[in-house]
């Protein structure tokens, strides 16, 4: 055992470059999931205490009791009354009445509202109460009408300076107030992006139109008195929908809030990084395969000798777990740098992260080795198995060959691999389960069984693709021959062709995947957008989530230029049990606005509190026609009978539940708008629509006020963005299989060094001989990618039928896009090739002549 | 004793023919190995000359040179001192680039093994250095070549489909289809059975006779040395003696002399 220790070790010591490069790809994979593993912990470590230290001295709070979950996106609110109630509650010490407003917007010096990524914008009224998590830190807190503070980072970021005056932006207009003063959030201000005000609390009130209104009451406990004999008494003392939480709780609800946003995250980058770390198994089982192939005679003369199947099996298998070892001792420190740098980076995109603790959890330790071996001992099986196939005689023989991957019994695993994996994405997509978990489980696991199946099918048909493929090489000028050995080293190998495509077909394959469903869904909103929103203009807040005064409607339908405008209002509420969506908006124009497509009744009839428009699909739901009463439970009024008022087809843009702007007055705490929708009058031009909106959007500088083709173009150009994120996470896996291309590559001059050394011999440049390794490698990776395009195609269009039709009603192939990645995978890998390439320029042509 | 003499008076011997008849030549070509304890002296300031139009044999124990020879006549190898010329290009300024160039269009090269490029057919690899240059090739030279070869109906296959024979006569018309100034030939026939190598040996020796072409042959075998118009002997690295007009006796006679 001890010799085949040393066989092994001497081994990895004289191919090192090659296990060098292979453990590399090996380490990229793991690095990616430790980081994933770190910054997901260290975040939600983070978060924790951020939330504990912020909520620590609060012993109990008030608020109002909701058993929703999500309730129009704010908390309800209280009369500021119960401050007295409670004030009064005997054991109380520190009463700190609070608010919150998403509503209010600054305005720069450069008269352009503050924006951010995503992050809310948020309000709080100014308590200096220890029992608050905001700290001055310099000039003053604000102390009456007309002065505000903003967190340190924010103002840094957008050029606010102590002592200005900025206006404002609430639900009631603009107006200006000076800045007094900066605050910190906790230690840090880590804020993620989040832009947080300080007011008065009557001017917050005031400014956010909520008077007399608050969301929360924090209170601490006096001396001597137990948290619980707190509560006790302050439920005593509070009305019946009023409730009492401890501290604790607070923090709980707090803390499950980020961890649920933080895990979401996390599990997003490790499904990138198990992409990654499948890629690079195919990378290994290929370098193990090549260089078995070239220690044939080596193995053979072992066996000769009289190592045993079973020691020279075990030699290799040996060589893999060193490492694996290796790679991932090396990816835990790798992950660690990694996590650092992707805080980094979403730092400079805006995402100001707080710096993170670096916890390498036992668990991060685990699947890092479990990852890192696992994969490489795995990649490892069936060259182990191999290598102790090789008969003794193959020492004295020379032409010893493996089998060239077309045997029948392959071809059978590989259908049984592709049966299991097709089953598998089905039961994934269209399995229905409630268990989304294990839905994604089937899904990926799936994913990756029809991978493995197609890359034991590639070889069947890898040598005739490559040289179709390289036939356009014949044709280069200058270099005909060039380019046909290339073709013809390309189609030498069909299973080497086939492996080493098989991480570049990955890769692409889920980019092409992602591309088609993107474009399918861009496809079918489009179309959506031109049969259904019949608006001219719709009006959004810039930042997500905004709100803005009820006032606007109707000042725009003040206009004469506009005849049709409705506000349009989301919020929740509980129907036979569960919680959904509901949108308020004005039903006597709602056909005007939005081709909803009525089936049955008439929304304008409906135009009254006690009406509910539903979709079909809800209809069919809750087994109600027009005329039937349905029961829903809103969380300010509890439940109500309403009726329904019409059957509608289509929800798009909308909601499965209507309410008229009246019935959500009724039924809803008091809500400003979240988007308003118009139809200029007709005869009026669009140009004189735009110029009669121009005052208004001085007044509303936070809005956009976009034409149907701006708000089209807007959407999809978010959606846009996302696919560029996706694809450079992607990227990721895409370098590992560029890697993988330099790998093989380096292998096969290295193998082919003899021939090389012939051909300098004759007459070949080192320009020639370059191209010669770049061309072949560029018809690999165009293999690869087509491929991979074509399993894309195949997963995207299963992905856009197993999507529900109200969201994609199409597919929609973008072919420009694909060609263009295509190419670039091309180009990546002629690039990839440049190492060996130039290696193989300057081997010395002696060397390879004395090879012989 | 005598013979040390001889050889000595015969390597001062202004060597027949003037330099202009030269198709290579080197002057004081020297080539270390290594260096301190390691350092070998392949070549020791060698002076040689291989005459246009003739069959030159270079023929010495193991290790003696001969390979390093060729190498460095053919700009293979960078010599240590001394000065190789191929006709009248001086070759140890050129780049890598002019040295190439010359060994495609002004040298040819038949090595003892893998000689041929196994992806490319028999015409492919025959026509390499040519379609290397991007040259069409003379299609009546390239019949001729071919069909003195008799491999005219084996064009179309692979390395891995013709015999050792065959192989060595492919590379034998890649060699002659450029027309070069000079062929280098490392013991050639040191892979063939007897019968397959006379055949190549007589080739060569056509190629000479009929073609006028310039051929320089390392061999261990006297038959071989039998074929060439002049044999030059070398051991530790210098040349040792000269034989022209050798016949397989003679230059056996000669092998014994110098190694006693
Ligand atoms: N690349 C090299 N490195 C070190 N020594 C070498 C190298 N090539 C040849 N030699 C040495 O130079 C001498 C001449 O070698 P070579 O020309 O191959 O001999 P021959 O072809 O006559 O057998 C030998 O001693 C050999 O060991
Ligand atoms: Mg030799």
């Amino acid at each position: 055992m001890r010799s085949v220790f040393r066989l092994s070790l001497r081994n990895l010591a004289s191919n090192r470059l090659r296990f060098a490069l292979t453990a590399f790809s090996v380490l990229l994979g793991v690095s990616f999931v430790v980081a994933s593993f770190v910054l997901t912990d260290g975040l939600l470590k983070t978060f924790d205490n951020i939330v504990e230290d912020a909520n620590a001295d609060i012993d109990a709070q008030v608020r109002a009791k909701s058993d929703f979950e999500e309730v129009a996106f704010e908390d309800r609110p209280i009369d500021q009354s119960l401050v007295e109630v409670v004030s009064a509650v005997d054991g109380v010490g520190e009463v700190s009445p609070g608010t919150e407003s998403g509503k209010i917007v600054p305005v720069k010096a450069n008269g352009d509202p503050v924006e951010t990524a995503g992050a809310p914008i948020l309000s709080f009224n100014w308590t200096g109460s220890s029992l608050s998590p905001l700290t001055l830190v310099v000039g003053e807190a604000p102390d009456g009408a007309g002065e505000f503070a903003i967190d340190e980072s924010s103002a840094d970021r957008e050029d606010l300076v102590v002592g200005e005056t900025y206006d404002i932006i609430g639900t009631e207009g603009r107006e200006p107030f000076e800045l007094v003063g900066l605050t910190r959030f906790g230690d840090e201000n880590a804020l993620a992006g989040a832009v947080l005000m300080s007011f008065t609390l009557d001017e917050l009130q005031r400014i956010d139109g909520t008077e007399g209104l608050l969301q929360w009451i924090n209170v601490s406990a006096a001396p001597d008195v137990e948290d619980a004999v707190l509560i006790e008494r302050l439920e005593e003392a509070l009305p019946e929908d009023i409730e009492a939480v401890k501290g604790d709780v607070i923090i709980e609800e707090d803390q499950d809030e980020f961890s649920t946003v933080v895990n979401i995250f996390g599990n997003i980058l490790l499904a990138f990084a198990l992409v990654a770390v499948f890629v690079s198994t195919f990378i290994i089982s290929n370098t193990f395969n090549i260089l078995l192939g070239q220690r044939v005679r080596q193995l053979a003369l072992l066996r000769a000798l009289g190592a045993s199947a079973g020691q020279v099996r075990f030699s290799a298998v040996l060589e893999a777990l060193i490492i694996g070892v290796v790679a991932s001792v090396l990816g835990l420190g790798g992950g660690v740098l990694l996590a650092v740098g992707l805080r980094e980076l979403m730092n400079v995109l805006g995402f100001s992260l707080p710096s993170i603790d670096i916890i390498l959890s036992t668990r991060t330790i685990i699947v890092a080795a479990l990852v890192g071996i696992g994969v490489t001992l795995g990649a490892s099986l069936s060259p182990a198995r191999r290598a102790a196939s090789v008969p003794p005689v193959a020492a004295m023989r020379a032409g010893f060959r493996f089998g060239s991957g077309e045997g029948t019994r392959r071809t059978i695993i590989a259908i049984v691999l592709a049966v299991l994996g097709i089953a598998g994405m089905g039961y994934g997509l269209f399995g229905g389960s409630d268990d989304t978990a294990l839905l994604l489980l089937a899904l990926g696991l799936g994913a990756v069984l029809v991978f493995v199946a197609v890359s034991m099918f590639a070889p069947l048909f890898s040598s005739p693709s490559a040289s179709f493929l390289g036939s356009p090489l014949e044709h280069v000028p200058r270099s005909k021959i060039t380019g046909h050995m290339a073709r013809e080293n390309a189609a030498r190998n069909n299973k080497r062709t086939a492996s080493t495509a098989a991480g570049l077909m990955i890769g692409l394959a889920l980019i092409a995947m992602a591309s088609v469903v993107a474009s399918s869904l861009k496809e079918s909103f489009r179309a959506e957008l031109g049969s259904t929103l019949v608006a001219d203009y719709l009006i959004t807040p810039a930042t997500d989530g905004g709100q803005f005064s009820n006032q606007l409607a109707a000042e725009v339908a003040a206009l004469p230029e506009f005849s049709e405008v409705s506000a349009v209002r989301y919020g929740a509420a509980r129907i036979d049990g569960d919680e959904k969506g509901v949108v308020g908006t004005d039903f006597t124009v709602l056909t005007d606005l939005l081709d909803v497509d009525v089936l049955d009744g008439d929304p304008v009839a409906s135009a009254d509190p006690g009406f509910v428009l539903l979709t079909q699909e809800a209809a069919d739901d809750n087994g109600v026609e027009v005329g039937d009463p349905l029961m829903v439970e809103f969380a300010a009024t509890g439940s109500q009978i309403l009726t329904v008022g019409a059957i509608y087809d289509n929800p798009f843009l909308i909601a499965h539940y209507l309410v008229d702007l009246s019935g959500w007055d009724a039924n809803f705490d008091a809500q400003n708008d979240n988007v308003i929708a118009a139809k200029a009058a007709s005869g009026v031009e669009l140009a004189d629509a735009d110029a009669a909106l121009t005052s208004l959007e001085d007044a509303f500088p936070q809005l956009e006020f976009d034409t149907r083709d701006e708000f089209r173009e807007a959407l999809e150009g978010e959606l846009d963005s996302l696919l560029v994120i996706i694809n450079v996470f992607l990227g990721l896996a895409i370098i590992i299989a560029l890697l993988g291309i330099t790998n093989t590559m380096a292998l096969s001059v290295l193998e082919r060094t003899q021939e090389i050394g012939l051909m300098r011999a004759i007459g070949m440049t080192r320009r020639q001989t370059r191209s010669l390794i770049r061309f072949e490698a560029a018809v690999v990776s165009l293999f690869g990618a087509l491929l991979g395009v074509l399993v894309g195609l195949a997963f995207g269009w299963i992905a856009v039928i197993a999507i529900p039709e109200s969201l994609i009603d199409r597919i929609a192939i973008p072919v420009g896009t694909l060609v263009f990645y295509v190419v670039l995978a091309t180009i990546a890998g002629l690039i990839a090739a440049s190492f060996p390439a130039r290696r193989a320029s300057r081997l010395n042509v002696l060397d390879a002549i004395a090879h012989m | 004793m005598t013979e040390v003499t001889q050889n000595q008076a015969e390597s001062h011997e202004p060597t027949g023919p003037s330099a202009a008849t030269m198709a290579a030549s080197a002057v004081g070509l020297t080539k270390v190995y290594g260096e301190g304890n390691t350092q070998v002296v392949a070549l020791d300031h060698v002076d040689i000359g291989f005459e246009a139009g003739k069959l030159t044999a270079i023929m010495g124990p193991s290790g003696s040179g001969k390979s390093t020879l060729l190498h460095c006549m053919a700009g293979l190898d960078n010599v240590s001192e001394g000065e190789v010329h191929v006709g009248e290009t001086k070759i140890s300024t050129l780049s890598d680039k002019e040295l190439t160039l010359l060994r495609r269009e002004r040298m040819g090269f038949i090595f003892q093994a893998f000689n041929l490029v196994p992806t490319l057919t028999a015409e492919e690899n025959i026509l390499l250095p040519l379609l290397l240059g991007g040259r069409e090739p003379d299609s009546e030279w390239k019949d001729r070549v071919v069909d003195t070869l008799a491999l005219r109906d084996r064009l179309a296959h692979r390395p891995d489909e013709l015999s050792g024979g065959q192989q060595q006569r492919v590379a034998v018309a890649r060699a002659l289809v450029t027309r070069p100034d000079i062929i280098f030939a490392d013991e050639p026939t040191g892979n063939l059975d007897s019968i397959s190598g006379q055949e190549v040996l007589g080739f060569l020796r056509r190629a000479v006779d009929d073609w006028h072409q310039t051929v320089v042959m390392v061999t261990h075998d006297p038959g071989a040395a039998g074929y060439a118009d002049v044999v030059v002997f070398l051991r530790d690295g210098r040349q040792v003696g000269r034989l022209e007009e050798p016949t397989a006796d003679l230059v056996l006679d000669r092998i014994r002399a110098l190694e006693v």
